[in-house]
């Protein structure tokens, strides 16, 4: 792999999790039968308030079956890469060579500040959350429209307000 | 647990965290993160406290020590509890002699006579330049080795209790008599009866008597007590002629200490805080001529969870008399303020409304209905405690270690946990919800530092507020304010810390082409800030990667996002699995399919019948999963009043879902379903 520049490493983790803020937010909210497609198929850990969920699929059913309406806002975030060579397992078995990799290769760990509404309308209570994603490269490769470069591998929320 | 799909070079990839380099351990066999070589003894209760919210005993280490929790688990109170419990008290007290240790390693002092000291009206009562005046004076005998540091303290009363490193114990003591802001200062050893005891004899009539006043105030309390109803009846205080006859209300002065000492020996009646609290629901304090709730103040600290409250006929005038009380009480749902001046303002009720989320009844008329108060709370995803898995006690440790260290020595803990590869960044988010009346104070250097990028979005500001390896995480953290953060065992109920592991992180020799394995820790808590001379509060929510390293204990920061924001409280983490069977099960997450399902919480002071020491706490040889159904077993037995046995067979019987094991006792409990032998018998 050649080595990218700090310059670079930055630009891609850092557009890379305002991608996934854009996105995945307002999924939460609109799109919920979207959500799963956020997901790494093997995610390690996913928790909402100390709940254990199994994988992205769980998510979606519970936020399309089981959620009442949320708005989500996020006021603050920011990402910091973990692992600038993540090593990926190829959809036909065997890891990803070094050779191939590139600047998307990387992992990178996400934590979000804001605020989330359960129900309908406006004066439903703000509270408070703080929300940490592990992101790891998509091992797959189709280059469909709307691909995602990233998926979670584990995902923390927690209400904190 | 999963299956590894990839696997070279033996290097492991997915999990567990290995730690490198030159490790240490402590007597128990725990990773020693504590570079500094003050290495705490801890005793194994302070450490069940971690990983989450602990029931902890005694929180303020008050006398009633571990030791004692055994014979007091369970004990319904009764009238003369009190006067028991006091006797063993002072028993305790004997017992320990010189022994006693409230703080890890610290040696306890209380401090008094500030009050009257020129510093007493600043804005925090003075406690931030006496704290620095006792390190001065401490620093000032010190010839050479480590600086003097007051690492924790707390007020009780006129007392200020301070903790200090033994060494320090001398220096300490001859700051006694010393003069502070214009006032003579006296320090002395710090135990909870002599606490006690300059709390009474501030209200003896005699001097001298401080036995005595003790026992009139246990008689007066138990003939005021009811515990059938949790009622305690405060009502018509100078009518009593109990308390007549000890000339309390005599003069202006015992009448001002009169009520916290009340308190005082209240508490001490009891020797676990939980049981204190439960004790009473409803207390009084009608016809009291209180003009505000100034010298009644510390009710909200003895009685923090009491659902009815009356303060009829008295003298409170408005809202502002009372505002001592605005954030305290958050489970009242009964007030009665009728013949009060307040009950007339065009305000009233919209005030106390907002004040109490929880009431109902105001004044005898309801307010709110339950249905109301559950909607407010209502979260589509209930509130568990805190899930904690950890690998060989390396996230605890972290946190342990991390706290103490950032708030006292940051140079000597950047150079234990970081590295060159460490990336570090912060980010304010000014915009947060808040806990209600809290101004916050400008964010003054961390706005400057601040990452949040949605606001940062120039590639070169993106990298410039990034900070990699030592030297460059070092300058920032010292450029950041000293911070102060709650004690993580006595305050453990402002905290919050969850710990999974986390696969693939970058492997520091570079052996593993798949990475090493390493530890994801999100830790939600508050900090103080002493910004010029003022004592700030501050919510946060720090998250770490950490995996292995060559750093003194082996234990590396990969990657830290630090997020600050203003004062939110503690109550959003607060479980809704305590309060099960008051609050509505709301619709619940999906299918969990993980073998234990209940995290490591510890009730450490929680009910039980005849069970062995250390049940409910760590141990080793004790498995993970073991010592999770032990705390689920006494969560369950906390709650339903069912003994072990029975409170084990509704887990078991149940998949060790905690709700449905409760959903079972409550039916079965309904039909009489259950043998009287299955409940834990009243003491």
């Amino acid at each position: 792999m050649a080595a990218a520049s700090e310059d670079t490493l930055t630009k891609v983790s850092t557009e890379a999790a305002t991608e996934f803020i854009k996105t995945f937010y307002p999924a939460l909210g609109l799109n919920r039968e979207s959500l799963s497609s956020y997901y790494s198929l093997e995610p390690t850990t996913i928790l909402f308030n100390g709940n254990r969920v199994a994988d992205g699929t769980a998510v979606q059913e519970i936020f399309t079956n089981q959620m009442s309406p949320t708005y989500y806002e996020v006021q603050s975030y920011d990402c910091q890469i973990i692992n600038k060579a993540y090593p990926t397992t190829l959809p036909g078995g065997g890891l990803k060579p070094q050779s191939e990799m590139g600047v998307k290769d990387m992992s990178f760990l996400i934590v979000v500040s804001g605020f989330v509404r359960y129900g309908e309308g406006r004066d439903q209570p703000q509270r408070g959350f703080s929300e940490t994603f592990v992101m790891i490269p998509n091992p797959s490769a189709e280059r469909a429209r709307g691909r995602k470069d990233w998926l979670i591998e584990s995902q923390n929320f927690r209400l904190v307000v | 647990m999963k299956t590894m799909k990839s696997r070279r070079g033996g290097g492991n990839d997915r999990g567990g965290i290995r730690k490198r380099g030159p490790t240490r351990t402590d007597r128990d066999g725990d990773m020693d993160m504590d570079a500094s070589g003050a290495r705490a003894k801890r005793t194994r209760a302070e450490k069940s406290a971690l990983g989450g919210r602990a029931a902890g005993t005694g929180a303020g280490g008050r006398a009633a020590g571990t030791g004692n929790r055994a014979q007091a688990r369970n004990k319904l109170m009764d009238p003369d509890i009190i006067q028991r419990a006091i006797l063993s008290a002072d028993q305790a007290n004997i017992r320990r002699g010189g022994n006693r240790k409230t703080g890890g390693d610290l040696e306890p002092f209380s401090v008094r006579g500030w009050k009257s000291s020129k510093a007493a009206s600043n804005r925090d009562g003075g406690i931030e330049s006496l704290i620095a005046f006792l390190e001065r004076r401490m620093n000032s005998f010190i010839k050479s080795g480590p600086r003097a540091k007051i690492t924790k303290s707390r007020t009780e009363g006129d007392t200020l209790v301070a903790f200090v490193r033994p060494d320090l114990a001398d220096h300490m003591l001859r700051i006694n008599n010393n003069v502070f802001a214009g006032t003579h200062v006296s320090v002395e050893p710090y135990t909870a009866a002599t606490a006690l005891d300059q709390e009474l004899a501030a209200v003896d009539p005699v001097p001298g008597s401080t036995a005595d006043t003790k026992t009139k105030m246990t008689t007066i309390l138990s003939k005021r007590f009811f515990p059938a109803t949790k009622l305690l009846d405060l009502s018509k205080l100078s009518d009593d002629p109990g308390l007549n006859a000890m000339g309390i209300f005599a003069n202006v002065s015992t009448k001002s200490k009169f009520f916290p000492a009340l308190m005082k020996v209240w508490e001490l009646g009891f020797k676990t805080a939980s049981e204190r609290r439960e004790a009473v629901e409803s207390v009084s304090l009608a016809d009291n001529k209180l003009s505000n709730i100034n010298s009644v103040t510390t009710l909200a600290q003895s009685f923090p969870d009491i659902q009815y409250l009356d303060l009829s006929k008295n003298d409170i005038k408005n809202a502002q008399a009372m505002v001592g009380w605005r954030w305290k009480f958050r489970n009242l749902i009964f007030l009665d303020l009728t013949e009060n001046d307040i009950s007339s303002d065009p305000t009233f009720k919209d005030t106390m409304l907002k004040w109490y989320p929880k009431l109902q009844t105001l004044n005898n008329v309801q307010v709110r209905t339950p249905e109301e108060v559950a909607a407010q709370k209502k979260t589509p995803i209930p509130v568990l405690p805190a899930h904690f898995i950890d690998e060989s006690q390396v996230g605890e440790n972290f946190v342990r270690a991390f706290f103490p260290g950032y708030d006292n020595d940051r140079n000597g803990l950047v150079s234990s946990v970081y590295d060159d590869q460490s990336t570090f960044s912060l980010n304010v988010n000014t915009t947060a919800p808040r806990a209600g009346q809290t101004e916050t104070a400008g964010w003054g250097e961390y706005i400057r530092k601040s990452r949040n990028l949605d606001k940062i979005s120039h590639l070169s500001a993106r990298m410039s507020r990034s900070f990699k390896g030592i030297e460059k995480i070092r300058e920032v953290f010292n450029a950041l304010p000293p911070t102060r953060h709650p004690d993580l065992i006595a305050k453990a109920e402002q905290w919050l810390v969850e710990c999974h592991p986390v696969p693939h992180l970058p492997d520091p020799t570079g052996q593993s082409p798949t990475g090493v394995g390493g530890l994801s820790l999100m830790v939600h808590g508050q900090l103080e800030e002493s910004v010029g001379g003022k004592i700030e509060i501050r919510s946060f929510d720090r998250t770490f990667i950490l995996g292995p390293g060559n750093t003194p204990g082996g234990i590396r920061v990969v990657s830290e996002i630090f997020c600050l924001r203003a004062y939110g409280g503690h109550e959003a983490w607060s479980p809704e699995i305590q309060a099960l069977g008051q609050v509505p099960q709301v619709a619940a997450p999906g299918p969990v399919p993980t073998a234990a399902p209940t995290p490591p919480t510890v009730p450490a002071a929680a009910p039980s019948g005849n069970v062995t020491e250390g049940y409910g706490l760590p141990r080793p040889g004790k498995s993970d999963t073991q010592l999770q159904q032990e705390q689920m077993i006494t969560q369950m037995s906390a709650k339903s009043g069912m003994t072990f046995e029975y409170s084990e067979m509704a887990l078991a019987g149940n998949g060790w879902n905690v709700e449905l094991a409760w959903k079972n006792f409550e039916q079965l409990k309904a039909t009489n379903g259950l043998p009287p032998t299955a409940f834990l018998a009243p003491a």
